[in-house]
Parts: structure tokens; C-alpha cells; sequence
């Protein structure tokens, strides 16, 4: 120990930030009920919002009769399309050729299209009475027909459901690579399979509410929103009132989770801020559980037939895969109906080297409300597909799970590795990540346990889901393809004030992320004071000229990136004025711990004192040096960064009453450079629980005429603390990607992997009984009908 | 999901509840877990609340003569944790464990559940399997009622719109008898998919006598009373024979979260764990 050469005092003893444990400061506020939420704005002269919805799925109105509800007692007004002939209709274009955006008026004219829809708007003086009212109002409704299965809405005897959409086929789209059908042709091995993931929930705990003000005096009109995409929310709604940017002003204030549910615009943001425009009084909707199981975007709802073509030593050679994606009846607003199914075929063919890919996708309208983002989004359902099939062929090889992918996945050699679909990896721990995970499961001691266990009458599986996103999407690729807005890009602000505080204000809206304490760890390692030194503003569209909002795990790396960016410009402004002040290089300036000093040399003062200096003190600098402590920089990573992981589930299935437990489940992941481990751990546990639900527990019941079955959380199921086990996360950080911070995003994944790997180990431990896992939500009830249908046939 | 204005009344007496019901469209509400969601979505409007959580003496578990008396007001967590209770019959603690979650334990009451008369809750099967006594207090005085003429179907029962049910009396089981509960649901805290009850009581190595109660397999609890018969005399061995066959002549629900079929094959496995668990029980007492 006493070799150990002395720590050079010239070198920076600046405390390190990025990458610590530390706790959020979100906490203090959101866990002791001092958040702010939409629904907790109060204003005077409030009044409440209840809609009437249609009960059909596919109906022309033929009358409303709003008389007695507006004769009600405490009703303002009661309102139908008839009542906002000058409003334009939701619509989100796309470049994409053989794209037909669907048009959907923000109140339902004419025709209804799903149930659930927004026929009337009663305005009241509370909600009970808005309620009360909406029961009096009488819709004639003339049904339509409606074919609400995806399959059969795409046949030519189909009921249409938009007239500019041809055969309910909103759009369709080929990638192609190679020649995948020729070469399947004359593969000696291949499989094939049809599955189903089911359309299920986001189910944010916070539902979608809205608030809007309006200030007559000042023109200025004020929408709080639990949207996480308070920018696109601005953006979109201050085109279709018409009302420019300085005199709106949309906010999202504590968001309770969106998981992309609240992330698009919505008909009742429209008519929230509209209606307190025109009635000058403060309008207040917040929608129940109802109303979101059955009117906020949904997710998944997509059959993938595939055969993927291997050789014998199961390297891949070819994958095909025809993908029809359920889009609900209207394109969700503004990321277009390309955006869930289309990602589907283009990460269908994963982290593997697969030479010849061919994936055709078609999305179909069905009278259901609109699929929309959703965590993970498409690359669930092409993980869960792609993932099966890799399982299947190694069990035609008699190859373990692990073995196959090792062969097959991209080698830390091979990057950037395009693959069929066209999407480049970069470098991440594909193969680092499979090893840790199958290192840790010890497949050999599980096949001896597994064989024990089924002497007792529990099937034992263990499954593999291994897969690659890209994160931190850059304004190069559209985050949906042919949409009309640019998601690449983020400004941040950061600035020391004239108190010596630091704000940094970013076009981000945290709605669970962390963001307020891992944004401010960026700021403070790079400016040199402590994260909780640092306010972070953001989802506020006020606070910046242009942005979009926290989705599609960009925060970090796009967020994060402009945070390195701006504050290195602010410290040099910060080291310019103390370099001034010393009378000294701004060079040799350095600072730490809210301290600005010279190494070695009597110079240090505090943030404050530099403040003082710059802004208050008219002697301390020249003129010319007392530039404003602020800095605003662009943060655009142009393509976007590539995050890898493999999943690990074991379940235990009780052979008799065919109960499902996830009984072990492992994440060995690579994001890069972890800002907060906890934040990360978070993310993962939270993303996998809502993997293992979509897993084993959530489906949106749809019957053949488009009613919702399963529309409370009695029927709508998700995983709760008892359903979830231990989950054990490796984070790998192998080679940083190339952006400011080194950051990947992480904050899908969980629900990427973890189907995939559930429904293999489900598969895994049924294996022995001739059947497999080809459609999720996979539930004792499924099982039980697929071993009768197999006792059935043998 | 804001339910319809009603008239609140908060009477102090088992009288005045029972004057208060004097309306034709009274609804009695004590822990509120079925009726406040039912209101919310409106699929029920009653124009009145009778709430007789100030009842004070309907909260109370007292022994009786030949047995014990549940009042209508025992949360179903201070059922699972009353010593007299537990003594007597285990299995009620071990049924309270599947009944939702906490905080629904904490308000929800036995009276609130019998009267709702779910076919798939864990309170009707328990009264049924242990030959509970229900009663009923009207103006005209107190009657019992027995499972088999209480249930109807689901949500009906023999209880009348002007009746409170104000408590259930358990008889008492012989020394030497054991009991178990199991059931499947999809989550812990959900209704059961199906659920089993028993009481066993052991003769040397043979069963002496038995009691299987059914849960979710009708339209109201169910004794398999010909299991019953059949499994006197029979030795733990014999049970998974006689149990084979208990649910193929039943009709239970088809639903989007189980099949009639898959409901129908729960039934014989879990009888068959229940009675063996049971006979072990038994077995260990004497």
C-alpha cells in the first residue's frame, strides 16, 4: 500500500455524480401526497366534464337529443358536433406511400366508430351532475355492421369503416433483404408459426385528465394536461384552434404514468381548451377507469405469421413473415397507424444475422378505439414472434436455448450491423449480455430440476428472450415512419441565476422517469455543484421554443446529451467570469461541489459570491465580462443508439389446476453508462412487471361486434405484487455508444424482453405435452383448451 | 363513475335500520366493496343508504349456545384474527387469506358478501360447508334461513327488501374434526375461478364423515352431497376416485376468463386436496 503513488493534487477532485445511487428527489413530493396532478387544479368558476359515449361500435347517428340533459339541474351547456362546425378533424398524415390517414373528428359526427366514442359533452357544475345529465341524453344510433376481427375486416365482404380507406386497409409496407422466400424454399430445416399478441392496456395509474384556463383579459389560454407529450399537445392543438404559441400554453404538471397511453393527442384535449374559451371559465375533465379502458390508445393487437429457414447447425438463413396489425378505427394522433405495426417487421428480424429477410405488414381498421405507443412499442410482439421461433428451431436441433442465439446473434466484431428490415446496430452487448444471463440460470442443474419437478406434478420452463432497440432516436429516422413531426432533437437551458441557484429547463415531461434527479446529476457533474443544487424545469411548453416530451427512451440520451452540452457552454461562461475576476486563464479555473476555485492558489468562491460578482456587483468585473450566466444548446444524436438484453424467466406450472407462476426472472442488460443505478432498476422492475402482464394477465376483450368485455380491473387483469418474483437485473456496460454521455435508453425494455422469455418458458415446461406457446396472453383457461385440443387430435 | 344523489341515513339500532327500510328503494350498506362500485358504474340507483356500520352490536363474535354467532358487521380480517373464531373453526382464517386484498378485508363484512351472494365468494361457501344458520331480522321479528333456501342464484337471495340480515350462527363441530380451504383464482385476491371447502372427521384410518362444499361451480355455493355420503367410510386413498367425477354433471359459467370445461376440471382436484388436507388435520388431533 505505501507504493501507492500520492493522489496528484492538480487533478480534479470534482465529486462524481453520473452513474451514483442517488435517491430522487421526486420522492419527498410524490410519496407523501404533495404532488400536483391535473385533477388536483382548482380554480373559480370551475366546471366539469362528462362525455356521452356511443355504446355501438359501428353505427350512424341518427339523432342526439341533448333537451332534457341541458334542462338539468346544475348543467352549463351540452354540446355535439353540430355545436363546432369550425373545428378541423384529427388527422395525422404520413409520407409513406399507400398510407390513408383516417379522419376523426374530435367529437363524433355522423357516424360512430367505436364504443366508447365521444358523441356529447355535458358541461356542469361538478361531475356528479355532468353525470347525471349524460344519462338523460338520447342518441339514436343506426348500426352499421361491424367486423371486428382483423382478419375478416380485411376480406372483401368486410363492413368499411372510413370511406377514404380502401378495404380497411390503412397501409402496407414490404421490407425486403435478399431473397427469404427462394431461400425457405430449399431450406432442409425451418419453422413456422402464427402468433397473437393480444391488444391490451397501457393503464397508467393517473387516467387522462385535462384542465384548461382561460385569461380573457390577456388572451392567454392555459391547458394542464397528463400527457407526456405536452409539446406535440401544443404544437398540434394551437394549429387546429388556431391560437399561436405565446398566447397557449400547455403544461403537464405530475404525470402519473402514461406508459404511451397519454402520449398522443386526444379529441378532449380539443374540446377541454375550446370550451374554456369560449364559456370563459375554467374547464375540468378527468376521465374514470372506464372511460380509459375503453377511449385511451391501446396497444399491440397484431398476428405475425413467420418461418424462419435455418441449416443444420441452426445458423440462420432466411426469416418471411406476413404481419397484420389491428389499428383501431382512427390513426392515432400525430405518430400515424405505422407506428406499432410497422415496428413490428422492422425489428422482427432482431439481434441476429439473418441474410434473406422479407416482412410485409398491413394495418387494418376495426371499429376498437386506436392502438397507440405503448412501451416497447411493436418490438414486443416481433421479440415474442422472433423469439419463439429461434426456441422452436433449436428444438428441432436438439440445441439449449442459449446455444442457438450464441451462434446466431451479431458478434462484437460485426458492428454496425444493418439488418434485413434496414436498422443499424450499433455496438451493444449482444452476446456479453446472453452470456451473463445463461451463466447465471445454470441450465444444466435446471433440466436435472425440471425432470424432478414433473415427478410431482409441476412442469417446470425455462425461457430466453433476448433482443436489440434503438433508443435515443435521433432526427435521421422517424420514430414512426412518414409522421409529420421531428422527435430527434432536444434544447436544454441551463443558467445560474442572480441568487447563485442553477436551473436547467428542458422540453422533457417526466411522468414517472426520475428525470428531475438524473438530469440534475448530469448538470451538476458537469457544472461542478451538487445535484440537489439543481432545478430541473420541463413540461411546460412555455419554458422553450420547440419539443416534443418524454417517450420512446429519449430522455437520458437526447435530454441528457443537450444537458452535457449546454451546461459545458455555461461553465465556460462560468470560467470566463471567474477567470476575470481572478485576474487569472480561465483555462486553469476549475470547479466542484458549488465551489469555483484555481488549484493550488488562494482563489474559491461559491456560485453565489460569482453571481454577485456578475449580475449585482457594478465594480468586481468590467462591463464587457458581466455576460449573463445562461447557456442554451441543441442536442441532436442524428441516428440513435442500440440497447441490448436478454431475458431469463423460469415458471412453475401446476400440472392440475395449470396455475402459471413466474417463479425466477433474470435481465442482464446493456444501456451504456447508467446515470442512477436505481433509476435503471426501477425502470427494468417496472417494465418487466408489465411484461410479465402482458404476459400471463392483460386482454382487451373484444366480442365479434366490437363491445368490450373485459372493461373494469375486475376483467381487466394486471400483474400485482403477488405475481411478480424477485427480479434479478446485470447491468453490462460493454462499449460506450458514441453520444455526450454515453447513455443508452432503457426505459422499454422490460416489456421487450420479458414476454418473449415468459413465453418461452412457458413453451419450455409444456414442451413434454406436444404443445407450445404461439399467443399472448398466455392463461391456465388457454391452456387448458390447447391440451384438450391436443388429446383431442392424438 | 360518479354514482346518482341518494338519501344517507345512518341509523343507531337494528330497529331503526330495519324502519328505515321502509322505502321502496332502500339499499342497506355496511363495508360497501360490492354496492359502491355497482353505484359508481350505476347499475344500481337506490334512492336511499341505510349505513349501520353504527350498529354497534352487529360487529360482534359471541358464543352461543351450540355454537358461535357471527354479526353482520365482522370485517372479514377481524374474522380471520378472532381467537374464537380461530379456535373453532381454522378454516375461516385460512378462507380470509383469498378474500381480495387488505384494505378490502379491513371494510368488507360477512353480512355485505351473504347478501350479495356471489356464487364464487369465499363467505356463502364457508356458511354453506359448516351448516350455518343465516339470520334475518325484519319488522316482524328475527327468522333463520339455511344456505340451501337463502341463495337463489347469483345476487338474488331470500332476503327481503325490508330484511337485514343481521348475523350467521356456526354450530359447533365434533372435537377431532378438520378442515380445509383452497381455491384458483387468476391473481392472488381475485373471485375464485373455483373453490373447495371441507370437513373431515376421521374413524380409526377411515373417513367417519365428511363435507365438501363447491365454490364457483353454480349458481350458488354447493354441497356435493353424494360425495359426501360416498366418502364415509373411505380411506384417504379412496378420495381422489370418489371426488373424480364431482363437477361433470355441473353447469358452471363459460366466461373469457374460464371455460366451463376448465372450471369443471378444477373441481375434482381441489376437492381432492381439500379433503386429503382436511383428513390430515383430523388425523393430527387425534
Amino acid at each position: 500500500m505505501t507504493d501507492a503513488p500520492p493522489a496528484d493534487q492538480s487533478q480534479t477532485v470534482r465529486p462524481k455524480y453520473i452513474g451514483k445511487k442517488v435517491e430522487r428527489f421526486e420522492d419527498p413530493r410524490l410519496l407523501t401526497g404533495r404532488g400536483l396532478y391535473s385533477a388536483d387544479i382548482k380554480a373559480d368558476r370551475m366546471v366539469h366534464v362528462a362525455f356521452v359515449r356511443s355504446d355501438q361500435a359501428h353505427a350512424r347517428i341518427v339523432s342526439v337529443d341533448t333537451d332534457d340533459a341541458a334542462a338539468a339541474p346544475g348543467v352549463i351547456g351540452v354540446f355535439t358536433a353540430a355545436d363546432f362546425p369550425e373545428l378541423p378533424e384529427l388527422s395525422a398524415p404520413s409520407a409513406m406511400k399507400d398510407y390513408h390517414a383516417t379522419v376523426c373528428p374530435v367529437i363524433a359526427r355522423d357516424v360512430v366508430r367505436y364504443v366508447g366514442e365521444a358523441v356529447a359533452v355535458i358541461v356542469a357544475q361538478d361531475r356528479y351532475l355532468a353525470e347525471d345529465a349524460a344519462a338523460l341524453v338520447m342518441v339514436d344510433l343506426d348500426p352499421l355492421g361491424a367486423t371486428a376481427d382483423p382478419v375478416a375486416a380485411l376480406e372483401p365482404d368486410a363492413v368499411a369503416l372510413h370511406d377514404n380507406v380502401p378495404g380497411n386497409k390503412v397501409l402496407e409496407r414490404v421490407f425486403e433483404t435478399g431473397d427469404a422466400p427462394g431461400e425457405i424454399a430449399k431450406a432442409q430445416h425451418k419453422v413456422s408459426a402464427r402468433f397473437r399478441m393480444r391488444r391490451k392496456a397501457p393503464l397508467a395509474m393517473e387516467t387522462r385528465s385535462y384542465v384548461a384556463q382561460y385569461d380573457s383579459g390577456r388572451d392567454q389560454l392555459v391547458l394542464h394536461t397528463s400527457s407526456n407529450t405536452p409539446g406535440v399537445v401544443r404544437d398540434e392543438l394551437a394549429r387546429l384552434l388556431n391560437i399561436p404559441g405565446n398566447r397557449f400554453q400547455v403544461v403537464s404538471p405530475d404525470v402519473g404514468g402514461s406508459f404511451g397511453g397519454k402520449g398522443s393527442v386526444y379529441p378532449e384535449e380539443a374540446i377541454v381548451a375550446m370550451l374554456a374559451r369560449d364559456l370563459e371559465r375554467p374547464v375540468k375533465y378527468v376521465s374514470d377507469r372506464l372511460e380509459d379502458l375503453t377511449s385511451t390508445s391501446q396497444a399491440f393487437d397484431e398476428i405475425v405469421e413467420a418461418t424462419l429457414a435455418f441449416d443444420k447447425d441452426g445458423t440462420f438463413i432466411a426469416l418471411d413473415a406476413e404481419v397484420i396489425g389491428d389499428i383501431g378505427a382512427y390513426s392515432i394522433v400525430p405518430w400515424t397507424a405505422a407506428l406499432e405495426p410497422v415496428q413490428v417487421v422492422s425489428f422482427l428480424p432482431g439481434p441476429y444475422r439473418t441474410p434473406h429477410y422479407r416482412g410485409r405488414v398491413r394495418g387494418v381498421c376495426t371499429p376498437k378505439p386506436p392502438t397507440g405507443p405503448y412501451r416497447g412499442v411493436g418490438r414486443p410482439a416481433a421479440v415474442f414472434a422472433m423469439e419463439r421461433l429461434v426456441d422452436m428451431a433449436a428444438a428441432t436441433l436438439g440445441l439449449e436455448a442459449d446455444e442457438i442465439r450464441r451462434r446466431n446473434l451479431v458478434g462484437p466484431e460485426e458492428f454496425p450491423f444493418r439488418i434485413g428490415s434496414g436498422i443499424r446496430w450499433d455496438r451493444s452487448g449482444f452476446l456479453e449480455c446472453l452470456e451473463d444471463a445463461a451463466s447465471s440460470v445454470d441450465v444444466a442443474d435446471f433440466r436435472k430440476r425440471q425432470a424432478e419437478a414433473r415427478k410431482r406434478g409441476k412442469w417446470l420452463g425455462l425461457g430466453f428472450g433476448t433482443y436489440a432497440e434503438l433508443t435515443g432516436i435521433g432526427s435521421r429516422i422517424a420514430v414512426a415512419p412518414g409522421m409529420p413531426i421531428n422527435t430527434g432533437n432536444e434544447t436544454a437551458s441551463v443558467r445560474v441565476d442572480a441568487t447563485g441557484a442553477v436551473t436547467a429547463t428542458f422540453a422533457t415531461a417526466s411522468h414517472g422517469q426520475s428525470l428531475e434527479t438524473t438530469l440534475a446529476q448530469i448538470v451538476a457533474e458537469e457544472l461542478g455543484v451538487r445535484p440537489s443544487d439543481v432545478t430541473v424545469k420541463q413540461g411546460d411548453t412555455a419554458l422553450t421554443p420547440h419539443g416534443t416530451g418524454t417517450y420512446a427512451s429519449r430522455s437520458a440520451v437526447i435530454g441528457g446529451g443537450a444537458a452535457i452540452v449546454s451546461t459545458r457552454s455555461l461553465l465556460k461562461r462560468v470560467k470566463e467570469a471567474a477567470g476575470a475576476l481572478f485576474d487569472v486563464d480561465p483555462d486553469t479555473v476549475e470547479t466542484g461541489d458549488g465551489e469555483i476555485f484555481v488549484p493550488e492558489t488562494n482563489h474559491r468562491i461559491t456560485f453565489p459570491e460569482l453571481a454577485q460578482a456578475v449580475y449585482s456587483d457594478m465594480k468586481a468585473l468590467p462591463m464587457e465580462a458581466r455576460k449573463p450566466l445562461e447557456a442554451q444548446e441543441n442536442f441532436d444524436p442524428y441516428l440513435g443508439t442500440t440497447t441490448a438484453a436478454t431475458h431469463v424467466a423460469e415458471v412453475e406450472i401446476d400440472s392440475e389446476t395449470l396455475a402459471i407462476r413466474v417463479t425466477r426472472f433474470i435481465v442482464a442488460e446493456d444501456c451504456g453508462r447508467m446515470i442512477n443505478p436505481l433509476v435503471v432498476d426501477g425502470q427494468v422492475h417496472g417494465g418487466v412487471v408489465q411484461g410479465i402482464g402482458a404476459a400471463l394477465l392483460e386482454e382487451l376483450h373484444y366480442d365479434d361486434t366490437g363491445q368490450l368485455l373485459s372493461a373494469t380491473l375486475a376483467d381487466y387483469l394486471i400483474a400485482t405484487a403477488a405475481e411478480v418474483p424477485a427480479l434479478d437485473v446485470h447491468h453490462l456496460e460493454t462499449e460506450l455508444p458514441e453520444n455526450p454521455g454515453g447513455f443508452r435508453g432503457m426505459g422499454e425494455g422490460g416489456t421487450i424482453g420479458a414476454p418473449a422469455a415468459i413465453a418461452n418458458a412457458i413453451s419450455d415446461a409444456v414442451a413434454h405435452l406436444g404443445i407450445e406457446v404461439q399467443e399472448l396472453p398466455m392463461t391456465p383457461n388457454k391452456l387448458f383448451r390447447l391440451i384438450a385440443e391436443k388429446q383431442g387430435k392424438d | 363513475m360518479k354514482p346518482a344523489s341518494f338519501e344517507y341515513l345512518r341509523p343507531g339500532t337494528v330497529d331503526e335500520a330495519i324502519a328505515a327500510l321502509d322505502h321502496e328503494d332502500a339499499k342497506i350498506i355496511a363495508g360497501g366493496q360490492s354496492l359502491v362500485p355497482m353505484m359508481n358504474f350505476r347499475l344500481v340507483q337506490p334512492e336511499r343508504l341505510v349505513d349501520i356500520n353504527g350498529i354497534a352490536d352487529l360487529g360482534q363474535v359471541t358464543a352461543v349456545d351450540g355454537g358461535v354467532r357471527i354479526g353482520a358487521l365482522v370485517r372479514h380480517a377481524q374474522a380471520a384474527r378472532d381467537t374464537m373464531l380461530g379456535t373453532a373453526f381454522p378454516i375461516i382464517g385460512e378462507a380470509m387469506r383469498h378474500v381480495a386484498h387488505v384494505a378490502i378485508r379491513n371494510r368488507g363484512t360477512i353480512g355485505g358478501s351473504l347478501s350479495h351472494a356471489d356464487p364464487s365468494a369465499e363467505w356463502p361457501l364457508l356458511v354453506s360447508l359448516l351448516d350455518g344458520a343465516i339470520e334475518i331480522t325484519g319488522k316482524s321479528g328475527v327468522r333463520t334461513c339455511g344456505t340451501e333456501e337463502f341463495f337463489f342464484s347469483p345476487l338474488m337471495t331470500d332476503l327481503e327488501e325490508d330484511e337485514l340480515l343481521t348475523g350467521v350462527v356456526l354450530p359447533s363441530l365434533p372435537d377431532g374434526a378438520g378442515m380445509a380451504f383452497d381455491e384458483v383464482s387468476q391473481r392472488a385476491g381475485d373471485f375464485a375461478v373455483v373453490a373447495c371447502g371441507a370437513v373431515v372427521a376421521m374413524d380409526g384410518p377411515c373417513i367417519g364423515s365428511a363435507r365438501l362444499a363447491l365454490g364457483g361451480l353454480g349458481d350458488t355455493p354447493l354441497r356435493a352431497t353424494e360425495v359426501e355420503v360416498a366418502l364415509t367410510g373411505a380411506t384417504l386413498d379412496d378420495i381422489a376416485g370418489i371426488v373424480a367425477d364431482c363437477a361433470v354433471d355441473l353447469e358452471p359459467n363459460d366466461d373469457m376468463h374460464a371455460s366451463a370445461g376448465y372450471r369443471r376440471s378444477l373441481a375434482p382436484v381441489l376437492a381432492r386436496r381439500v379433503l386429503i388436507r382436511a383428513a390430515e388435520r383430523a388425523k393430527g388431533k387425534t
